[in-house]
């Protein structure tokens, strides 16, 4: 079963609702031992294409398959899976739920307990291991959640929006151990569509839009190559000099304009018209794009809708 | 696989049997059992004393012998007040005066017509009355036959008919009363309700809540709900294990010690006589078991297809008229349990538990129909575990509307 270097793999997978494309002949892979951003905006078949990856939904058309094999074998026990929709046992209490969860994975109950109670310690959640789910915060309750997908400590954690919901504090500590998860050698698939979580998290982001991917690629990789595109400035007298035929448009970004060039546009010609203008040059600078940036790039801007969040905001909370 | 399933059945069963509301249902429910038994005859006991001293005046001479045995049955206190002039004008005067409750006056014409009058302060119960009017009616005519020379005592004692088999149908001696096996009856359909609905709202629990999706990941949809219906079946057993333990020991132990402490209670005797035997009691529990499959197989599907509570309310109806329908034919299932209609009712599988459960403790269902019926229900058992688990399996993650009869049927063809 190690006979292949992807935890999952998609292949040309479709699936419709009566009338409606969710998915179209999707290809996807997620190597072994990455943290994988699925993004999109709302709509476009994130959701489903995990729930074809976790079996509750079947693909009309394609294959899946997880540690490359049939994925009916592998799921139980090698991954681990926190819904969209969450939910727990109202009535049950959090020890005791978790010590069944461990259990419909297939481990002793002694070492469910055990386990469930090193990470109810390690989420500070301690107090509340004999209190009813019903009767924690929701903050809380997503907690308990997540310790619920890891503790049979799956090879493969898929996660479907796993941040929503949460205080930024959380988030943060939520973040904190997907990376202690993830540097212990699992793979991590989660879905978003906030894009600073992502540019945050992922080694690799697959970017899906109206049911089609759109983009597939190493996150470093994919901001060198993306860099080209965008040029920091910030200078004082007239501003005529930024605009030319190399520049599609202006973005206010942190105090600082973001020029973004045409494909195959060169910055060197704004830098020359800058020089010779009668402003006073005080930034150039290549950058990076933002996700969000790249996203627009492929997907068109429409393509985002009010999914994303503007780049303003989302390098306000990075 | 079986770990999960397992899994499943341990938690349901331990949830449910440690929550308030089963420990309050399963020890509540036999003491009320009792108590509507022993209350009535402890009260019947107590009586009230004065009100039923009885002052009889008899002008007949025959009858006051007649009634004391009969009315001394029926609670009174009796004593004769001699027969002489100004006797009523008298004994009025001492019933409003407070020193007698009432009395009762026999003459000649009551020995021809059974009539008679009684005096008294408080108007008596229709029980009361009926009782005063048999006894009267049942001395005058004990008396008339008599004097023509007939056995009258044993005529009313509405005579003897001796049964002689003329086929050996075993050891079965069963032949509880017919109350008794209404109450059974009853009791069989109830509890195959409520937990058939248990499934159904666990179920409806598990979707709603949308841990479904994470159960489902770790195990089959078929292995859960097998799950489920077992462990609430391990439950309603349980309970009616301890109701039949408190029962046993209750009626078995509790009454003749009763009985033993305040000897005004023997009419409690009358209980024992009644009761069910052990074999009616383990086809009670055979009947239960099989009923419950069936239905909780139905009612989970039903609770998978569903998204809201008002829907599943709905959508149960029909599930709940098949196990209606049976109790339409109860009376005439323990009256006449062998008649052509009930019998062929019965041995339809959805409403054998019921039916064919009143049949045999009507009394008289040869043996071979019995085990027909379970074998019937069993082949039953797995034609809804296979129906009831392809819906569930597709229901059970789907979210929005309640599919119709024809996408149901996809359902079950595709899944």
């Amino acid at each position: 079963m190690s006979d292949s270097g992807f935890a999952v793999k998609l292949e040309g997978v479709t699936k419709r609702f009566g009338k409606h494309t969710a998915v179209s002949d999707f290809d996807f892979e997620v190597p072994r031992g990455v943290i994988c951003g699925l993004l999109g905006p709302n709509g476009s078949g994130k959701t489903t294409t995990i729930r074809m990856i976790m079996g509750i939904l079947h693909p009309d058309e394609g294959r899946v398959s997880l540690f490359g094999s049939d994925p009916d074998v592998t799921r139980r026990t090698k991954v681990g899976y926190l819904p969209e929709e969450r939910g727990l046992y109202k009535k049950m209490k959090v020890l005791e739920l978790l010590t069944f969860l461990a259990e419909i994975r297939g481990l002793r109950r002694s070492e469910g307990r055990r386990r469930a109670s090193d990470w109810l310690e390690r989420l500070g959640l301690t107090a509340w291991a004999d209190k009813r789910a019903e009767d924690l915060s929701k903050g809380m309750q997503q907690k308990v959640q997540f310790i619920g997908t890891v503790l049979h400590e799956p090879e493969l954690l898929i996660l479907d929006e796993p941040f929503s919901g949460l205080d930024p504090i959380n988030q943060d500590v939520l973040e904190g151990i997907v990376r202690e998860y993830h540097a212990k050698g699992a793979t991590i698939l989660f879905s978003t569509h906030l894009m600073h979580q992502a540019e945050r998290l992922c080694e690799r982001v697959c970017m899906i839009s109206n049911a089609k991917k759109v983009l597939d690629a190493d996150l470093k990789e994919l901001k060198i190559a993306e860099r080209k595109g965008v040029v920091a400035v910030e200078f004082e007298g007239p501003d005529s000099w930024i605009y030319g035929p190399e520049v599609d448009h202006v973005e206010e970004v942190n105090g600082a304009l973001h020029l973004i060039l045409r494909e195959g546009a060169d910055h060197q010609m704004i830098l020359a018209r800058g020089v010779q203008s009668e402003a006073r040059i005080l930034r150039f600078d290549l950058v990076e794009p933002t996700l969000h940036e790249i996203f627009v790039r492929h997907a068109g801007a429409e393509a985002v809708g009010d999914a994303g969040m503007p780049p303003a905001a989302n390098a306000g909370l990075a | 696989m079986w770990h999960n399933v397992w899994a499943v059945i341990r938690r349901e069963y331990l949830q449910r049997v440690r929550s308030k509301w089963f420990i309050g249902v399963t020890i509540a429910a036999p003491i009320i059992m009792i108590a509507m038994i022993v209350v009535p005859v402890y009260l019947a006991s107590r009586g009230n004393q004065s009100d039923r001293d009885l002052l009889i005046v008899d002008g007949s001479d025959v009858l006051y012998e007649r009634l004391v045995s009969d009315l001394e049955a029926g609670g009174y206190s009796v004593a004769e007040e001699r027969w002489r002039v100004d006797v009523v004008t008298d004994l009025r005067q001492r019933a409003s005066d407070g020193d007698i409750g009432g009395f009762l006056v026999l003459d000649q014409l009551t020995l021809e017509t059974g009539e008679a009058v009684l005096y008294t302060n408080d108007r008596p119960s229709t029980v009361r009355r009926l009782t005063l009017r048999s006894a009267i009616a049942r001395a005058a005519l004990e008396y008339q036959l008599e004097v023509r020379g007939f056995d009258a005592s044993a005529m009313l004692a509405v005579g003897e008919l001796q049964i002689e088999m003329l086929v050996d149908e075993g050891s079965d001696t069963d032949d509880p009363q017919f109350f008794v096996a209404y109450l059974g009856t009853m009791f069989l359909y109830m509890v195959i309700l409520i937990y058939a609905v248990s499934v159904m709202r666990a179920t409806l629990e598990e979707k709603t809540s949308r841990i479904v999706e994470v159960i489902i990941s770790s195990m089959k949809p078929w292995h859960l709900m097998l799950g489920k219906i077992v462990g609430v079946g391990a439950v309603s057993l349980t309970q009616i294990a301890v109701w039949m333990f408190m029962g046993v020991l209750g009626v078995g132990a509790g009454i003749p010690m009763l009985i033993a402490a305040r000897p005004e209670l023997a009419s409690l005797e009358n209980v024992l006589q009644v009761l069910p035997g052990l074999s009616l009691l383990l086809l009670f529990v055979g009947f239960f078991l099989f009923g419950f499959f069936m239905y909780s197989g139905l009612y989970a599907a039903v609770g998978a297809m569903c998204s809201t509570d008002e829907e599943a309310q709905q959508a149960q109806f029909p599930v709940m008229m098949v196990l209606i329908v049976p109790i339409l034919f109860v009376t005439q299932a323990i009256q006449d349990p062998l008649a052509p209609l009930v019998t062929g009712l019965s041995l339809f599988p959805l409403f054998s538990p019921v039916l064919m459960w009143a049949r045999v403790a009507g009394g008289g269902v040869p043996g071979w129909q019995i085990g027909l019926s379970f074998v019937l229900m069993g082949l039953t058992v797995f034609a809804v575990a296979w129906l009831a688990g392809r819906i569930y399996k597709v229901g059970i993650l789907m979210a929005g509307k309640r599919p119709s009869l024809p996408e149901l049927w996809r359902w079950v063809r595709e899944a």
